[in-house]
């Protein structure tokens, strides 16, 4: 401090000096002043190194932001979002009725998105702790997703319960990368009804991935394996949401950003009435029979009840089914795997005989009133046909045959039409090719003609065969589905009808972007008269005094109900001929058949009913379609009873208009008043 | 106390003022942005920058009242002092980070290798300026410099620092071309300086440190570590684009992609926020007051004004650079802050030291000694 002073004493006069004088044109002496400015010169020159440095920053900076920005913002945003993909819920299936079949429930999987940390021990452990599994089946799902790239999430645990939910997003920041998903997992509100019809989901295998549109599927998404879920896997997906988050460099989520909301996919309204299927299927589960049961509108080919028995445990598809699960349906004898309704292809025995009737009668080779002798037996060239009747039915006529289901009667017709004639009719019935429902596998069935024959097996027709066909054994085969939209178009006045299960597709917003149309296959044409003479016939199988359907009447309702019995043979046996029948191995019972329609002057419903190994039509399937009838009913009473309740409601109606007429008249009165 | 000149005030640098001002205001703004945390808010960094900015404002004032030509006097007491402190931290503190480079001071942790720039400018311009050498300086004209140097340089880079060695070394280099050199000197230095480039990669440094610069040139080898910081800041940089994210909006930033970002890589946070344009801004400002040093150094009224605001314009331009480079990917990641702009006690205080004693050198420009 005391140097300072010093200084800044002796300092004032020279800075007066300088005040005089400008600093540059001081003239300081010799070399120190040559000096100074050459040091000066060069502080100049580091000036132009400053610039030139500043210049090549900036254009670095120019390249970085301005060219490649673009580059680098992208970059800053895949370092900075992530999205989880949020499944789309399923549509719903309804009954025709809008009762619910399937639905979904939400469900919690845990998922870990690999890019936004490394495994370690520590974290392997908490997340083991978490989930309460095993540590190798944690890295064996991680090791299964090693070859998919890193952002998509693998699932470590899926439909976990609340508590381990809670228990994550508490510890959420002890484990980096783990999300917690939510998936809609479906709830089958009539259990196992219409299993086959519904089908289930399971997860997408490699086959279905590669073939999908990339952008729909990844792996581990569930999709229909069958039936319905399946076939309209469209309608019902829907479209995935996209959740975006923003995370931090520790792939912590810091925020949601704007998602993409996923799109719910369509309901489907089945033409299905859930009460008569759980009539069906109850029954069929009571009994325990393997078959099915078919129930449609008469004049549309709405699909009532499709019923196969045994049901699939769809609960057990959920998620998976287990191996031994698998197993037991392979095992089980009655094979629940085999949608009966179409993949089932049973002789129609006697059912068949309606349609001869029809042949018969349409060629002219019978009339109503033709009677043809029963002995009990017909013999063909060196053969003998029994009649299911070892007594004989006597003189039987059209009627008669029909409701006594007189086997001579119709070999005898056979024989007239020939077995191309009697095959013409069958296909004009929708036998012998698919019928196009909305399942899986249908089987065609077999109408068999001499072409045929010749095709099949390379040999000609042997005329006995006619005989068999003509009483539905031989040859001919049908699945249900065929049996029940046969005995529509003998209801319905020869109109073969496509059958249908969809009633409408409904997007989420509630528009309509499919509804049923009835779609004709055949038609007969001109023979009202005939098939009026057979329905009338298979009238009296049921409610005639020695009728064979007599189980499926509903007289006491005040119904008729028009019906055939069929008893399929599966082999004929001679060591078996003289067992009783409750002593032949199931396998090789008989099947029992059953077709029927109702109301008998009005049909609108038709029922088919197929009873493996049942034995008796009339015994075993004729109650079914009884009780389904019966129910059917009972929902839609007659329209005696339905008219009593209109004319009530009517005067219900006009009840209340007189009265807003009073008060209009009131109104109108006070008006006037002030007026 | 002192009989304060009132020209002293009339030749006040008020440029330089503006500039350092400006600057500490954009610093401050982007310190803020930096460290403010989206849970407990705005950093207590920021308001212990915030003081010492406030104390460096005082010593830049401290800084002008002494007549500079005092310092080339203080300057060797002052690197003696440096001496010591480096000494004794290389001696008996504890490592933080691998490196021993900071002495805890209570109410801040000096480093003591940041005025160990500034000092070294001091002496070296002293140095030069007292030396008068007929057509240039010999070889053993420079053992003097070259042991002033060295000997803070060995001290820093057993700390290890290797960075802030360089530096000394970046600026005795500039100091020494800067005065007249004859070129045989020119050339044996040359010669010597890549013989120790060699030597040094091979023995000296550390692994860490050759694996720095290794990264530097394969980033994409290392993603994880410092080709990952590299490239976290390029991104940053260049995702700003023309007009940046916004104050507050850096992502790389906020979401820590960025490492470091209040200290070495702050100006990656500038950047991504505000964009080319405003780096061009901040950029326009900040070599603008290197510019104005340089102006102060032409019009020094003196060989130690001119060799003195010279180093000290170097001092904070190398700093810069090399900063600026490694932000935008052109050198390999050493720990050099970009001078009033990154957080850092010991390196603010040197800078307005360096900036106080260039705004005495501009006061006292029409003064003769």
């Amino acid at each position: 401090m005391k140097n300072l002073r010093r200084k800044n004493k002796r300092r004032p006069k020279p800075l007066l000096e300088s005040d005089k004088k400008d600093a540059g044109v001081t003239k300081l002496t010799s070399r120190d002043d040559n000096e100074l400015d050459w040091l000066r010169r060069r502080a100049m020159y580091a000036s132009v190194v400053l610039i030139f440095f500043f210049a090549v920053i900036v254009s670095r900076l120019w390249y970085l932001q301005v060219q490649q920005g673009d580059k680098y913002r992208d970059l800053a945003d895949s370092n900075r979002v992530r999205y989880l993909e949020v499944a789309a819920p399923r549509g719903n299936i309804l009954d025709r009725f809008g009762r619910e079949i399937v639905t979904n429930r939400p469900s919690f999987n845990v998922v870990w998105i690999r890019e936004d940390n490394k495994i370690n021990d520590e974290w392997l452990k908490k997340i083991t702790n978490a989930l309460d599994v095993e540590p190798g089946e944690i890295l064996e799902k991680i090791r299964k997703m090693a070859h998919e790239p890193g952002h998509l999430p693998v699932r470590l645990a899926e439909d976990i319960n609340w508590e381990t939910v809670a228990h994550i997003e508490n510890n959420r920041m002890n484990l980096p990368g783990i999300k917690i998903e939510v998936v809609p997992l479906r709830v089958y509100h009539y259990g196992n009804l219409a299993s086959h019809l519904i089908g289930y989901l399971g997860e997408i295998n490699k086959k279905e991935l590669e073939s999908a549109e990339p952008s729909l599927y990844r792996g581990g998404d569930l999709v229909g394996k069958m039936g319905l879920e399946r076939l309209r896997e469209k309608d019902l997906r829907g479209e995935k949401g996209r959740n975006y988050m923003e995370v931090n460099a520790l792939g912590f989520e810091q925020r949601n950003l704007k998602g993409l909301e996923p799109l719910p996919g369509n309901d489907l309204r089945l033409t299905l009435d859930m009460e008569l299927q759980k009539t069906a299927e109850d029954l069929m589960a009571v009994e325990d029979y393997a078959g099915a049961v078919v129930a449609l509108e008469a004049n549309s080919g709405r699909m009532l009840v499709l019923a196969s028995a045994p049901a699939l445990h769809l609960d057990e598809f959920v998620g998976g089914i287990s191996h031994k699960a698998w197993k037991g349906m392979l095992e089980n004898p009655h094979h629940p795997l085999v949608n009966k309704l179409v993949q089932g292809q049973y002789p129609p025995g006697s059912t068949f005989k309606a349609i001869t009737a029809v042949a018969g009668l349409a060629e002219g080779v019978i009339t109503p009133e033709s009677v043809i002798y029963c002995p009990g037996h017909y013999r063909f060239g060196n053969r003998t046909y029994r009649c299911w009747k070892r007594g004989g039915h006597g003189a039987v006529n059209l009627k008669r045959a029909l409701s006594e289901s007189c086997d001579v009667y119709f070999y005898q017709v056979g024989q007239r039409l020939g077995v191309d004639r009697i095959a013409k009719y069958a296909k004009l019935f929708g036998l012998g090719k698919k019928t196009g429902i909305e399942m899986e596998h249908e089987k065609a069935g077999i109408v068999p003609t001499i072409a045929w024959k010749k095709k099949r097996y390379g040999k000609s027709w042997q005329e006995g065969e006619t005989l068999s066909v003509a009483i539905g054994q031989g040859f001919d085969l049908v699945t249900p589905v065929q049996l029940a939209l046969m005995t529509a178009a003998l209801a319905n006045g020869g109109t073969l009808y496509k059958p249908a299960i969809v009633e409408e597709v409904k997007d989420p917003d509630g528009h309509v972007i499919e509804s049923f149309r009835p779609q004709i296959l055949e038609r007969l044409a001109g023979q009202g008269r005939t098939l009026k003479l057979v329905r009338d016939g298979l009238v009296e199988a049921v409610n005639g005094k020695r009728g064979t359907g007599k189980k499926a009447s509903l007289k006491d309702m005040g119904i008729m109900v028009g019906g055939k019995t069929g008893t399929a043979q599966v082999v004929r046996l001679k060591q078996y001929m003289h067992l009783r029948e409750e002593d032949i191995p199931y396998k090789y019972r008989d099947h029992a058949l059953f077709i029927s329609f109702a109301p008998a002057e009005n049909p609108e419903i038709v029922v088919a009913v197929v009873v493996e190994h049942g034995l008796h039509g009339g015994s075993a399937a004729a109650p079914i379609a009884g009780a389904v009838l019966r129910k059917y009913f009972e929902i839609h009473p007659r329209e005696t009873e339905v008219s009593a309740v209109v004319l009530f409601d009517e005067l219900l109606v006009d009840a209340s208009n007189s009265k807003a007429d009073t008060n209009g008249n009131l109104k109108h009165e006070q008006t006037v008043m002030e007026n | 106390m002192l009989r304060f000149d009132r020209r002293l005030i009339h030749h006040f640098d008020w440029v330089m003022l503006l500039m350092l001002i400006l600057i500490s205001g954009m610093a401050m703004a982007n310190l803020y942005s930096s460290t403010f945390n989206g849970e407990s808010g705005v950093s207590p960094i920021f308001y212990k920058q915030l003081y010492l900015l406030v104390a460096g404002m005082i010593i830049v004032l401290l800084c002008i009242s002494i007549d500079y030509q005092e310092f080339s006097t203080f300057g060797f007491i002052l690197y003696v002092g440096v001496v010591l402190l480096l000494i004794y931290t290389n001696l008996f503190v504890s490592t933080v980070a691998g490196t021993q480079r900071w002495i805890n001071l209570g109410f801040f942790r000096l480093q003591p290798s940041e005025p160990a720039k500034l000092i070294l400018v001091l002496v070296l311009a002293s140095c030069y300026s007292k030396t008068e050498v007929k057509g240039g300086y010999r070889l053993r004209d420079l053992i003097k410099p070259v042991g002033l140097t060295a000997v803070p340089f060995v001290l820093i880079l057993i700390q290890p620092d290797l960075g802030t060695a360089l530096m000394l070394g970046i600026l005795f280099v500039s100091m020494t071309l800067f005065v007249k050199l004859r070129w045989t000197t020119i050339g044996i230095l040359v010669g010597a300086g890549l013989t120790c480039v060699g030597i040094g990669w091979k023995f000296l440094l550390k692994d860490y440190q050759r694996r720095r610069i290794e990264t530097f040139i394969n980033p994409e080898g290392d993603p994880m570590n410092h080709g990952y910081q590299v490239m976290q800041s390029k991104i940053a940089v260049g995702s700003g684009q023309t007009f940046g994210k916004g104050f507050m909006e850096g992502t790389q930033g906020h979401l820590h992609f960025l490492p470091e970002r209040h200290t070495d890589f702050a100006f990656s946070v500038w950047a991504e926020e505000w964009g080319f344009s405003g780096c061009l801004f901040f950029l326009g400002c900040y070599f603008f007051l290197m510019l104005w040093g340089i102006h102060i150094s032409m019009t020094a009224r003196d060989k130690f004004g001119v060799l003195l605001a010279y180093g000290l314009v170097m001092m904070i331009f190398w700093q810069a650079v090399i900063n600026l480079f490694m932000i935008m990917g052109f050198l390999p990641v050493v720990g050099i802050p970009l001078p009033l702009f990154s957080y850092g006690g010991s390196s603010l205080m040197t800078t307005m030291v360096a900036i106080g004693i260039m705004m005495n050198i501009y006061m006292r420009r029409y003064q003769t000694s």
